[in-house]
């Protein structure tokens, strides 16, 4: 398993358009905190990769499994009739005097979607896991809007899940950031494979299922293993806050719980650290086994990992984005 | 096991509390957490590992426990019991003499003695009682019956070495009476054993010698003095140097005076002999010398002896000052001879006509001293005055007849005057027969309490009457008149205000006092002050008893306010031609004046000064003595309780003799600190843990991060 991002407190500051810029480049009810727009520009260049290719409905940016008309040359095969003689390649003719078409792969568009966990555990952590993951999905979304991809936002609050219309093409992009914008923590408990099997039924055929979650849910094994049963390609961010990763506590304490108020009494001390540091590491190990065995791309963060950082340099790493 | 007070045992009732502090639930703050999803896990994890944790916090319990009832026992006061090695009532006699001081043994044999008496007290009995007497020149009670040890202790590191000459017998003899007052009593004596004369008399009480010191390597300086040459321009030093050791020895000598070093000699010293040096040409204005006996190699720096005490002599150079003496008289040829033979003693003669005015000195110097023989004038003069066969009453005493053939009555030994004076073959045939008046002292008693010769303080004027004319006597055929005359000039003129020779350490000194001095103000060698005054206004001398440092002494006199040492009285003289001894002549003068001479000589007023050596050659023998000659003074031990036998008692005071107790609270303490120790690491494992780590991590190392 890779380890997480070396974690930045601050995104570069080259680039970064002042206030008034951002102002009018972002709408009024898209969060400022979340994307700058030389950000964005940056993210025009990359792609999400699949593993395999999709059947999408609309011809978009991706290679299909169905030949058809495109410019990029896939085989030849023996003409029959009814064949679109547009299609035959004479210079073959020419040479072998056989008739043979010419085979193309056919782009098409997929639809990306980015399940966002907005439990109340989402809530903690410097900086917020929640605004992290809202970063993360609209810099995901914008490269598959910049791809011609259909991307849709989904919130897991509760037991439900929050579907957003899906969009399409990077001029979508105020609509996304306010689609993320508009994402607000659940005030209860949140039963996240509810949430999941929810928004796995609101899928539309195959593509890719970003989830981006600190998975802090007694069967978050079960929404892997459910959503990368859905056919479409699952990648799992796993956000967890420097305070889940190293905690700063001491002594004797009740723990209590944010979602439902449940308590743990717990005395704290070393060696209960670093048994609760081996518990985790074993607890994402876990994690990213299953990914494995479900042909799921896992990739654990830390809530303060620099943003330009993961895209440009983990994710590409991880075949996430290409 | 016994404890002193068992009531402390008490404070194990906090054991109880100890354990509810630990049953008691503890109140935990609350932290909110993203999740406890993995804290429940982890504690189901802990659970299973719960045997540690709970053998950590049993750990915790167990110590603070332990530290209860450990502090519970230190205040209960455990101790031992044995039987006790000492009596019930102990009288320790540290001897602090010179030889004491010797560095044979580390630090000095004192030191060495102070700690065995401290580790012999161990064996005391319990309320055991003990006193302390320091033994020096004196016998002094330094703590008197004290169950204190502590007191003890501290009275015996106050104890310092003194520089004066042991007198243990004295010590024993006080100690024995000490010791008297209880049925059960031993004494315990601290010493070198090096005594001279052992003392004598036997001691109702048991003895036990603590002897200290094995080494015999000394040299002393035992005899110093300075006389002055027949030249009278340089003086001549006698250094008289003793080897007490059993092998030969070469030291050196070291003269120093107050500009710094006059001689050195090398001298050769063989085994338990002396060597006398004379060191000649030291120059007059020299006034105090010190001569230093040093190794004969100077780069060595070990000390050549053992002692360092008698390495160091000083002397007082003495003054060479001149006596102005009138003699009026028809010229007795023997008396004039004794005179003129005495020493720094200018003599002038004239006959009782010519006394008068016109006999003051036309420098304005008072007579040191005015002798009448066979007459006296109307008026006295102001100045000290001898008076010889005086013809009639006067002022100084009252003739009443004439005795014919007066025998000599009985002396006084310890008469200063009369020292080497011998008068038991002197006949006289006629004196007269005079009263003694209140203020004399009677010198030689005559018969029927009529006085032969008086002395005293008349009017503050030391004056003297010798009752008989000598030439009515055999006595100017004797070697008895000049030493007489010598000493008796020598007391009227008052001689230097300080001993000539050299005093011994912590002996009292009596120094006169002038005439116009109020007191007398003693700067020891360390530099302190000691004022002294007299005990009442007639008194003309006063006591000094601080003489137990080693050195030069200087008495400084102090004077009245209203008078003032130079000779104010010398008129309208107007020479000041001296006065030449053959010419014994009356100084020209207006007759009738009214020039009264000062009373107060100038040379008394001056600062004196005198030594203190120790000049002991049986102190310097540091030759450790016989314990067993000490042991035998005292009364035989009849029972010894004691493991060692050398403690005693009588049998029925020792069967009823409490034992000796030795307390634990040294290792009680050990357990209390170390379970202390073990308490903190055990509470502080996480920040030691953390501490290896940070070190570990600093220096490149990789860590064992398993809990």
């Amino acid at each position: 398993m890779d380890g997480p991002l070396t974690p930045h407190s601050d995104p570069p500051a080259a680039g970064r358009p002042n206030a008034r810029e951002r102002r009018a480049f972002l709408p009024s009810d898209v969060d400022s905190t979340v994307f700058d727009e030389a950000f964005l520009r940056q993210l025009e260049r990359l792609l999400i990769l699949m593993r395999s290719p999709v059947r999408g409905g609309l011809k978009g940016g991706r290679r299909s499994v169905k030949r058809g008309q495109s410019v990029e040359f896939a085989d030849y095969r023996d003409y029959a009739l009814g064949d679109d003689l547009r299609q035959l390649d004479w210079n073959v003719y020419a040479r072998l005097e056989r008739l043979f078409v010419k085979l193309f792969i056919e782009e098409e568009d997929v639809t990306v979607t980015l399940l966002v966990d907005a439990s109340a555990s989402m809530t903690a952590g410097r900086p917020p896991k929640l605004l992290f993951a809202k970063r993360a999905a609209a810099a995901l979304g914008y490269i598959g809007l910049a791809s011609e991809d259909r991307v849709t936002v989904s919130a897991l609050a509760g037991r439900a899940s929050r579907r957003r219309a899906a969009m399409r093409g990077s001029g979508r992009i105020f609509r996304l950031l306010s689609d993320l914008s508009s994402i607000e923590p659940a005030e209860g408990p949140t039963d996240l494979l509810a949430a999941a099997r929810h928004a796995a039924a609101q899928l539309h055929g195959k593509g890719v299922v970003i989830l981006l979650s600190d998975l802090l849910d007694p069967s978050a094994d079960r929404v892997i293993r459910e959503l990368a049963a859905t056919g479409s390609e699952l990648i799992v961010l796993h956000v967890l806050s420097p305070e889940e990763l190293e905690p700063q506590l001491e002594g004797d304490l009740r723990l209590v719980d944010v979602e439902t108020g449940d308590g743990v009494d717990v005395t704290v001390d070393l060696p209960t650290l670093d048994a609760y540091k081996t518990r985790l590491a074993a607890w994402k190990a876990a994690f990213a086994d299953l990914a494995a065995k479900r042909r799921a791309t896992y990739v654990d963060l830390p809530s303060d990992a620099n943003l330009a950082d993961l895209m440009f340099n983990e994710l590409r790493r991880r075949r996430v984005l290409g | 096991m016994p404890f002193t007070t068992p009531l402390a045992l008490l404070g194990l009732l906090f054991v109880p509390a100890v354990l509810a502090m630990y049953l008691l639930k503890l109140r935990r703050d609350e932290a909110v957490v993203p999740s406890t999803l993995l804290w429940t896990r982890l504690v189901a994890d802990v659970e299973a590992n719960a045997p540690w944790q709970r053998l950590r916090r049993s750990l915790l319990l167990l110590l603070q426990l332990l530290l209860v009832a450990v502090l519970a026992l230190l205040a209960a006061r455990p101790f031992l019991e044995r039987p006790a090695g000492l009596a019930r009532d102990v009288v320790v006699v540290l001897d602090t003499s010179a030889s004491m001081g010797a560095t044979d043994v580390t630090p000095t044999r004192l030191g060495a003695a102070k700690a065995a008496v401290l580790d012999a007290l161990r064996d005391l009995p319990t309320g055991g009682k003990v006193s302390v007497v320091a033994a020096d020149r004196t016998a002094r009670i330094v703590v008197n019956e004290t169950t204190d040890l502590g007191r003890v202790r501290q009275a015996l590191a106050a104890i310092e070495p003194s520089s004066s000459s042991g007198n243990l017998g004295d010590a024993l003899e006080l100690a024995g009476k000490l010791a008297a007052r209880s049925g059960d009593a031993q004494i315990v004596v601290g010493t070198d054993g090096a005594l001279a004369t052992p003392p004598a008399g036997a001691i109702e009480a048991p003895i036990r010698v603590l002897a200290v010191g094995r080494s015999h390597r000394n040299q002393a300086i035992v005899a110093l003095a300075v006389r002055t040459s027949p030249s009278a321009v340089t003086r001549s030093v006698f250094i008289s140097i003793a080897n007490l050791d059993l092998d030969y020895a070469q030291r050196r000598i070291e003269l120093r005076g107050p500009g710094g070093l006059i001689e050195v000699r090398d001298v050769s010293l063989d085994p338990q002999a002396r060597a006398d040096v004379v060191i000649d040409d030291v120059p007059a204005d020299v006034g105090t010398i010190e001569v230093r006996l040093v190794g004969s190699d100077p780069a060595v720096s070990a000390a050549p002896d053992d002692l360092a005490t008698d390495d160091t002599a000083w002397a007082v150079v003495p003054p060479d000052q001149r006596r102005l003496v009138l003699l009026v008289g028809e010229g007795d040829p023997y008396l004039e001879t004794a005179l003129s033979y005495l020493p720094n003693v200018e003599l002038y003669g004239v006959t009782p006509a010519e006394y008068g005015p016109r006999t003051e000195r036309q420098d304005g110097r008072p007579w040191d001293l005015v002798i009448f023989e066979g007459t006296l004038p109307a008026t006295l003069p102001q100045t000290p005055i001898l008076a010889i066969a005086p013809p009639g009453s006067s002022p100084l005493g009252q003739v009443t007849g004439t005795l014919k053939d007066p025998g000599i009555g009985s002396l006084s030994p310890d008469e200063p005057i009369l020292r080497y004076v011998d008068l038991s073959t002197t006949h006289i045939a006629e004196a007269a027969r005079l009263t003694s008046p209140d203020w004399a002292r009677t010198i030689i008693p005559g018969p029927g309490g009529a006085p032969l010769l008086y002395t005293g303080i008349r009017a503050g004027l030391p004056t003297g009457v010798l009752a008989f004319d000598p030439r009515h006597s055999d006595l100017p055929l004797q070697v008895a008149f000049p030493v007489l005359l010598a000493n008796l000039t020598g007391e009227l003129m008052g001689g230097s205000a300080a001993p000539s020779e050299a005093v011994q350490p912590g002996t009292p000194v009596s120094l006169p006092i002038p005439p116009d001095a109020t007191g007398l103000a003693v700067t020891r060698p360390d530099g302190s002050v000691v004022e002294l005054v007299p005990q009442s206004a007639e008194s003309r001398s006063a006591t000094f008893t601080g003489t137990d440092q080693l050195g030069i002494y200087s008495v400084t006199p102090h004077l009245a306010a209203d008078s003032a040492p130079s000779a104010t009285a010398s008129g309208p003289s107007a020479s000041t031609a001296p006065v030449s001894p053959s010419a014994i002549v009356p100084s020209p003068g207006p007759s009738g004046s009214a020039a009264v001479p000062s009373p107060v000589p100038v040379d008394p007023n001056a600062p004196a000064r005198f030594a203190v050596d120790l000049f002991d050659v049986d102190e310097s023998t540091i030759s450790p003595g016989s314990a067993a000659t000490i042991e035998a003074l005292g009364r035989p031990s009849r029972a010894s309780p004691a493991p060692s036998g050398t403690a005693g008692g009588t049998s029925a005071a020792a069967t009823q003799r409490p034992t000796a107790r030795d307390e634990l609270w040294v290792p009680v303490v050990l357990i209390v600190l170390i379970a202390l120790c073990v308490e903190w690491a055990v509470y502080q494992r996480d920040a030691i843990i953390r501490l290896r780590r940070g070190l570990s991590g600093r220096l490149g190392r990789p860590v064992d991060g398993s809990a």
